[in-house]
Parts: structure tokens; C-alpha cells; sequence
């Protein structure tokens, strides 16, 4: 019996893409109805605001990430 | 962003923008409308409260620290932008009636003065304020400067007095000059610079203009009982101010006219360009004191305590003690404007200074050092960074000086000898004079040799890649009477460069990089920074990866990236470009090299291959790129090189990115009609990398120079044989990659003199593979051709052309052989 999913078609560069996959491996896959290609995809709708969230906060951490690990970029002899 | 007061509406909106956006990056929740935390400000205080907590100087927190003394009309004046500048509202500052023809804007806070670069008079204001203040950022329009005591304390060492500083900033300024900025020129100056030691006859003397001055240090209870009692009793000796009358530097053309009325010491007094400084150099009578040379470096304490540094100068020409070494200038050594400048700043009283001058990579450093050796002629100590560029200073030594070539000896772990005669010039390492563990008999007879005598000069190169703690060592262990250091940026992540400005001295003069391009003295260069996107692939393992440093080795390996540098290599090679791809990661830079098949150096390259490698790729013209690591960020004189590809780098460094930069400044075919070298600097996109990138720019951008940004690489997908163009191929690189230990993601450490030389067929192990097949396919039984990939092409240019008759003919002969037997065989 077939099944019908609501989705949203999201075009995204590839890196972002990535993020989502990764969102929704870490959840369980509770975003992605299906994968198209490297920079579409189908996600459930209800989700969307969620995931956008979500998406919003990691991106912030990617920038950011190794600031403090720089105190001392220049060989201290 | 410099506070405007012209800030029309259209500037007004543009701040919004800015500090909303700002606002936004780093606390969401807070509304561009809260006045009291509006970016902008906030970032000042916290560059005050760490200036305060590392105590550089106390002038400057007395400075920075003052209360402002603004009134109740100022707050009455609020208009409808005001929350944007918040403390930086200046309106309160009356303008002077003919503002419009005035270029300076003083700051009375911060004691930033913003010059513009578009007035008439911008000429005469930039060489005033380049003596008086430190150039903090020079971009087309608008340029700013900043008063610190350092820079103060160079303006009064080249014979500045503070009140003509005032009254020529008043002249120039649109602005009354505010109260707290001449107060505080008056406190710099009056404790910088009053005290000078010099050494005559090797004696040692605390010399001031002002008797006063004298005074209260003889009546300190440190410095007091450390006078040598002269003839006197009163111990302090007057005599007259030398004058620069004398004084001719060679290469000049005040040399040239000397030499015209065959008298060499005679000539007219050399021009202190900018005028201010000449006009203002008047100094009529000195005194002085002796102290025993043992104590030195108590008084130098003592004084800098006191609140009153000591000026170090010597007295040259009247140094008989040391013999005079034979040297000039060949007649066709001309030097250049700006470095006749910066000379005449060391030479200003006829006596030699000590500090450090800043000019860009391949304006000609090596040059200025010469013609200072050249003007002191006494024995010079020259160290520098690596055993590459000793060998260099002592080739163009050669080249621009009659010095007899014995005369020069280099000290490195290769060689050590010394020269021969009285007086000459030891080319050496920073640590092959600092390290003082596993020292070889031989180089510690060197150093015994070292220390034992006394030097007139130290040229201390790329001033900046050595800690201050070195420079102690240096400077302790060598006795020179004066010392110049040499730099392309004054500048380090982490101020240890602070201690500089008393271990060698203070910033004598720095050079504009744009105006310098402009006359053709460097070369133009075109900024790009290339986005590259990363593969779902990659960014997904990044994402992932927890350790820090193979997140590294992830965004430096992104196939894209790869992509990108192969085009770019590509591109610039058709159009007849030389080629520096420069890597920090040992690991990229080997993986890059092998696939594209370009030759490259790093830590572990032997001497002799690196030589062979670099005179291939100076002379033939099949070898147009080589990648190399940090190594070759300094001191890598290759002139041909006109385009430059940076795939990873060292973190936010600003200073490596100027020195990467300074490799194709002085590119040959600088001066051929619209030629321009090229930068680019390759950033995986949504990574830390471009976070670090825009750090790095930040003093390039500060010199006057734009970044380009290129998103998208025009006809990249068209190039054939594009590497990593299918996703199974990625998938093997990011393998590979996954496979690294992290300690592929680090960089290799600092390469000071190529000592840690060990032989690598610089060819990485290959890896092994299960595979199905028969016994007889391994054998080539299968009609299996051997072919060897990744081949390092260090070992192509190795053998080219090189053997013997005797050797061809053997080969010839055992190819005739296989010939016959293979015949045989079928």
C-alpha cells in the first residue's frame, strides 16, 4: 500500500548538505524523506524549522571552532 | 573603522549596518539599539584592559587611561547617530576655519591621527608623521597613524624636538591640537632619548644635552657610584654636539658629488628627507660622564627604571681602537630614495644608531645593511635565519662591495672559518650563536673567537622570527657597538616583538609598501582569495572529526581545493608564469606535489637536492612550479617567481602571509608594462580556514592592499585531466586521508640552519592492495607494463644530462644486449 510523505525540496550547497546528513544521522533520521543529489534534497515538512534551527547553531560553531586553540600561533621558540 | 566626523547619512547607515551585523555574530539576543554595548566600543576597552594587564609601558597607560575632559554640552549635542560613536563622538572638537586644506585628524584620545592621502600637502604630512608615529594602516584614501611612546621616543633619536613636533602637527592638523596630546608628546619626549650611551675610544659614556638631566641620574643611588672620576672634578665633560657635516653615506648622490671634488669626507650635509626633521635638528652642547663597561647593563636598568631609556650610538669615525676594515661600495651600487632614507635616520648625527628598519621583502634589506656596514667600516657580525640565506648575504656582499672576499667567513654547522687580517665580516645563524649545547670543538673556537673581540656593527636579519629571549642571548654574547636589525613586518601574534625596541632599538624607519609599488621598486600584486567549496564527502568526515589537527588535514585535502590549485597552476603556467605553491602541512604538500608531478622542497630535502631544485626551476623552463613548505617563507631570493598559490597556512599569521607575499615582490619583470604578480590564497569554505584568512590579511589590507574574492573558478570543469573529478576518486583520497595520524596535520617545526638534513627519496611508501589475479600477471606474463606513479619529480631533474660518455655508452651496449636476447628468447 503506497505511502505518502509530505516534503520540502531543499537546494543547498554541498557542504550544507553535509551538515544536514549529519543532523539526521545524530537524530535517527528524522529529517530526510529522500537524498537526491549532492545539492538536493527532500525533507519532512513539519521538521523544517527545527532542522533550520539546528543547522544555524552548528554553522555558528563551525566558523568559530579553533579560536581558542590559536592563542599561540607563532612558534614560541 | 575610523571615527569620521564628517558622517553624513550615507556613513551613518553604513555603521548601522556594520555594528548590527557585528551585534549579531556574537550575541544574537542583543538589540542594535543598546547604546551602552554597541560593538564598537566594547572592542576598544578590551584592547586597553589587556594593554594594561601586560604593563608594556606605563606612558601608555597613563595615556589611554586619562579621564576625558568632555562637558555637559557635549552630552546636549546628541543627535540621532550619536549611539553609533557613543564614546567616539567627537563632534565637540572644533574644526579650524580652512579644515579643508588641512590633512591631519588627531584623535585626543587614542592619539590616532588620520591623515588623508588625497590632500595636496598628504606628501609632506606622510614623511612627518612617519617619524613621529606608527603607521598602523595605509589603504588608498584614508591612512592612520598612531603617537606611542615608542614611536615618540624614535622621533627624539633622530633629533626631533617635541615643540616643532607640536607646531608642525598644528599646521597640518584640522584641529586644534588637543591639550592631552601635547602633554603627552611632552612627557615622551622628555623622558625618552635625553640620555645617550656612547662609546668612544671604548670607553663608555651616559651622555645628555640637558646638565639636569645628568644630574639627578649621578645622584641616584645605583647609577651614582658607578661614575668613573675623570680629570675634572666634576666629572662631567662638555664638549660640542657632533654635526652630520662630515658624514657622507656612501651610494648616495651626495657620494657621487664627494667623489667629484675628490674629497670623500668632505660634501655637503646629507638631507634628512621630510624636512621637518633636518630644519628641527639643532642640538648645540653635550655632556657627558664615564662608567666602566662592566656596568652597562646595570645603568641601561637603571635608566629604564628611572623612567629615561638610554639611547645607544657610536661614535665611529673617531674609533681608533678598531681597525678600519677596507670596504665601499662598487661605484654602480646605487641606492635607492627610500633606502637613503631610512640610512640617513641611523646616520642622522654622523654617529651610527641602533634600531631596526622595516622595508618589504625584496625592496632591498640586504642592501641597507651593506651600505651601513659600508659607511661604519669597521668589523660587522651578520646573522641571519638559515644557512640558505647566509650564503646569500655573503654572495651579495660580494656583489655590492670591493671587500676582499677573504675577508668574509660564514659560520654555519658546514663551515666554520674565520677570516684573516684585522678586521672583516662573519656571516652566521641566530642559532648557531645561541645554542649552547652539542657545540662542536671547532664552532666553539668560533664562538671563543666571537666574543673576544669587540664588533662595530650587528646586522640582525628578519628581526622578527626570533623571540626576544634569543636576541638577549645575542646581544649579551657579542659585544658590538652598534646593532641594525632588518624586517619586512614588525609584527608577531604574540608581542614579543615589545621587548625589541630596548634589546636592539627603536624603530628607526618603515617603508609604504604602496607607494613603494607605485615607483617600481616591488612589484604590483593582485590579491585573490579562492573559495573553495568542500565536497559532501569531506565536510561530513570534518564535521565528524573531533581531533583538531586532522580537521586540519580535512579542509587542506578537500578535492576542490585540490581542483583549484591544479587550474590555477595550469592557467598561469600557459600565460608563462613561475609558480610558488606554498604549503605549511608537510603532508598536503607531498600528496599535492606527487599528484601533479611538480617538484617540491621541505625540512627533510637535502641541501644539494634543494640547490638543484631551485636553479631548475630559476633557469629551465620546463620547471615552472614548485610547492614549497615554511622554509621557504623567508630569505628565498628567486626573482623569477611572479605568482604565488597558498593551500595551507600557519593559522591566523599575519606575518607569514606578508612574507609569502614578499616572494614575487621582487619579481624581475616588475617594470614590464602592465605587469602584475598574482597571490592567491585558497580557503575551504564553511571551515575554520576562513576565519583564520581574514586574520591573515589583516596586516596586507593595513599596507593598502585588496582581496579579491573568487568564488567560482571559470572553466575549471573543463580542464582535462582535472584531478579528483569523480566521486570514487574522492572517496579514495578521503581514505587516504582518514588513514593519516594526526600528526600529518601538524606543521613541521622551524628550519633555522637546514641542520636536521637527512637523506628521503621524497617519495611516500605505497600502500598495498588485495587484488585478484594470476601468478603470471606478476610476473608480466599478462603483457603488464610497469609504470611508476606518483613519481617524485625531484628525481627527474636530477639526472638530466649529467652522464658521462663512458656511462652512455654502457647503457647503449646493455641495451643492445637485452635487444639480442630478447630476439633469442622468441
Amino acid at each position: 500500500m503506497p505511502r505518502a510523505v509530505k516534503g520540502v525540496l531543499i537546494e543547498c550547497d554541498p557542504s550544507i548538505k553535509a551538515i544536514i546528513l549529519k543532523i539526521d544521522k545524530d537524530s535517527g533520521h528524522g529529517y530526510i524523506v529522500e537524498d537526491l543529489d549532492d545539492e538536493t534534497l527532500v525533507v519532512k515538512e513539519p521538521k523544517l524549522a527545527e532542522l533550520k534551527l539546528r543547522l544555524e547553531k552548528i554553522l555558528e560553531k563551525t566558523q568559530m571552532l579553533e579560536k581558542d586553540e590559536e592563542s599561540d600561533p607563532e612558534n614560541p621558540g | 573603522m575610523p571615527p569620521k566626523r564628517k558622517a553624513g547619512a550615507a556613513g551613518g547607515t553604513a555603521a548601522v549596518a556594520t555594528t548590527s551585523a557585528a551585534t549579531k555574530r556574537s550575541r544574537p539576543a542583543t538589540p542594535a539599539v543598546d547604546v551602552d554595548s554597541s560593538d564598537e566600543y566594547s572592542g576598544d576597552e578590551e584592547i586597553e584592559n589587556t594593554e594594561e594587564g601586560r604593563a608594556i609601558s606605563k606612558a601608555v597607560n597613563a595615556f589611554s587611561l586619562d579621564l576625558v575632559p568632555k562637558g555637559n554640552d557635549v552630552i546636549a549635542k546628541r543627535d540621532s547617530v550619536s549611539y553609533i560613536f557613543n564614546k567616539q563622538d567627537f563632534s565637540y572638537l572644533k574644526m579650524k576655519l580652512d579644515h579643508e586644506s588641512r590633512p591631519l585628524w588627531i584623535n585626543p584620545e587614542s592619539g590616532v591621527i588620520v591623515l588623508e592621502s588625497f590632500s595636496p600637502l598628504a606628501g609632506q604630512a606622510q614623511d612627518f608623521l612617519t617619524t613621529i608615529a606608527e603607521p598602523l594602516s595605509r589603504p588608498t584614501y584614508l591612512h592612520e597613524y598612531k603617537l606611542t611612546p615608542h614611536s615618540l621616543y624614535a622621533a627624539v633619536s633622530v633629533g626631533l624636538d617635541p615643540n616643532d613636533i607640536i607646531s608642525v602637527m598644528d599646521r597640518l592638523s584640522k584641529i586644534p591640537v588637543p591639550p592631552k596630546i601635547i602633554d603627552f608628546i611632552k612627557k615622551c619626549t622628555s623622558s625618552y632619548g635625553k640620555v645617550k650611551l656612547v662609546l668612544k675610544e671604548n670607553r663608555y659614556f651616559v651622555e645628555s644635552s640637558d646638565p639636569a638631566m645628568l644630574q639627578r641620574l649621578l645622584q641616584d643611588p645605583v647609577i651614582g657610584p658607578l661614575r668613573v672620576q675623570g680629570e675634572g672634578g666634576s666629572g662631567i665633560t662638555k664638549e660640542k654636539a657632533p654635526q652630520m657635516g662630515a658624514l657622507v653615506i656612501p651610494g648616495t648622490r651626495n657620494a657621487a658629488g664627494a667623489a667629484n671634488v675628490n674629497n670623500p669626507k668632505g660634501g655637503r650635509p646629507v638631507e634628512v628627507a621630510g624636512d621637518a626633521a633636518e630644519d628641527l635638528f639643532n642640538s648645540d652642547a653635550v655632556h657627558s660622564f664615564e662608567i666602566p663597561a662592566d656596568d652597562v647593563e646595570t645603568v641601561q636598568k637603571q635608566c629604564l627604571d628611572l623612567g629615561y631609556p638610554v639611547l645607544e650610538e657610536y661614535d665611529f669615525r673617531n674609533d681608533r681602537k678598531n681597525a678600519n676594515l677596507d670596504m665601499d661600495l662598487k661605484p654602480q651600487a646605487q641606492i635607492r630614495s627610500y633606502q637613503e632614507k631610512s640610512l640617513s635616520k641611523m646616520f642622522g648625527n654622523g654617529r651610527a644608531k641602533s634600531g631596526i628598519i622595516v622595508l618589504p621583502c625584496g625592496a632591498g634589506k640586504t642592501l641597507v645593511g651593506i651600505t651601513a656596514a659600508c659607511t661604519i667600516k669597521k668589523s660587522v657580525v651578520v646573522l641571519a635565519t638559515s644557512s640558505m640565506s647566509v650564503v646569500q648575504w655573503r654572495q651579495e656582499f660580494i656583489k655590492w662591495t670591493n671587500i676582499n672576499p677573504d675577508a668574509i667567513a660564514i659560520f654555519t654547522s658546514e663551515n666554520k672559518e674565520k677570516f684573516r687580517g684585522d678586521a672583516g665580516i662573519i656571516v652566521s645563524t641566530y642559532s648557531m650563536v645561541t645554542n649552547s649545547r652539542n657545540r662542536s670543538h671547532d664552532s666553539q673556537k668560533m664562538m671563543d673567537f666571537l666574543q673576544s673581540r669587540e664588533w662595530g656593527l650587528l646586522i640582525l636579519d628578519e628581526v622578527h622570527v626570533v623571540p626576544a629571549q634569543i636576541f638577549r642571548k645575542v646581544v649579551h654574547s657579542i659585544a658590538t657597538h652598534s646593532k641594525l636589525g632588518l624586517t619586512a613586518t614588525l609584527l608577531r601574534e604574540d608581542d614579543k616583538i615589545t621587548d625589541l625596541n630596548f634589546l636592539i632599538g627603536p624603530k628607526l624607519y618603515e617603508a609604504n609598501w604602496m607607494e613603494l609599488a607605485e615607483q617600481g621598486h616591488i612589484a604590483k600584486v593582485q590579491c585573490a582569495e579562492v573559495w573553495c567549496p568542500m565536497t559532501p564527502e569531506f565536510y561530513s568526515e570534518y564535521l565528524r572529526e573531533q581531533d583538531a589537527r586532522k580537521k586540519v588535514l580535512h579542509y587542506i585535502m578537500n578535492p576542490r581545493k585540490f581542483q583549484a590549485t591544479q587550474f590555477l597552476i595550469d592557467y598561469h603556467e600557459k600565460r608563462g608564469d613561475k609558480i610558488i605553491v606554498f604549503s605549511d602541512n608537510v603532508y598536503a604538500l607531498k600528496a599535492y606535489a606527487l599528484k601533479l608531478n611538480k617538484a617540491f622542497i621541505y625540512g627533510d630535502t637535502p641541501q644539494q637536492e634543494r640547490l638543484r631544485i631551485l636553479e631548475n626551476f630559476q633557469l629551465n623552463d620546463q620547471v615552472n612550479t614548485i610547492f614549497l613548505s615554511k622554509i621557504g617563507d623567508t630569505s628565498l631570493d628567486l626573482p623569477e617567481a611572479t605568482c604565488l598559490i597558498q593551500i595551507s597556512s600557519h593559522y591566523g599569521s599575519r606575518r607569514q602571509e606578508a612574507q609569502r607575499l614578499g616572494r614575487i615582490l621582487r619579481a624581475k619583470r616588475r617594470n614590464d608594462e602592465g605587469f602584475n604578480a598574482f597571490f592567491y590564497s585558497l580557503v575551504s569554505k564553511d571551515t575554520a580556514e576562513m576565519y583564520y584568512s581574514s586574520k591573515r590579511q589583516a596586516f596586507l589590507v593595513d599596507q593598502g592592499y585588496a582581496f579579491k574574492v573568487i568564488t567560482h573558478l571559470q572553466g575549471i570543469e573543463q580542464l582535462p585531466s582535472l584531478a579528483y573529478a569523480t566521486v570514487a576518486e574522492r572517496k579514495e583520497l578521503l581514505a587516504e586521508v582518514m588513514l593519516q595520524n594526526s600528526e600529518a596535520g601538524q606543521q613541521e617545526g622551524d628550519d633555522f640552519d637546514g641542520a636536521k638534513l637527512s637523506y628521503n627519496a621524497g617519495r611516500k611508501g605505497t600502500r598495498y592492495r588485495r587484488t585478484t589475479g594470476k601468478l603470471s600477471e606478476l610476473a608480466g606474463g599478462d603483457d603488464m607494463a610497469y609504470i611508476e606513479y606518483n613519481r617524485s619529480r625531484n628525481k627527474d631533474l636530477k639526472g638530466k644530462g649529467q652522464s658521462s660518455a663512458f656511462f652512455k655508452k654502457m647503457h647503449r651496449e646493455n641495451e643492445k644486449r637485452r635487444k639480442e636476447q630478447n630476439a633469442l628468447k622468441q
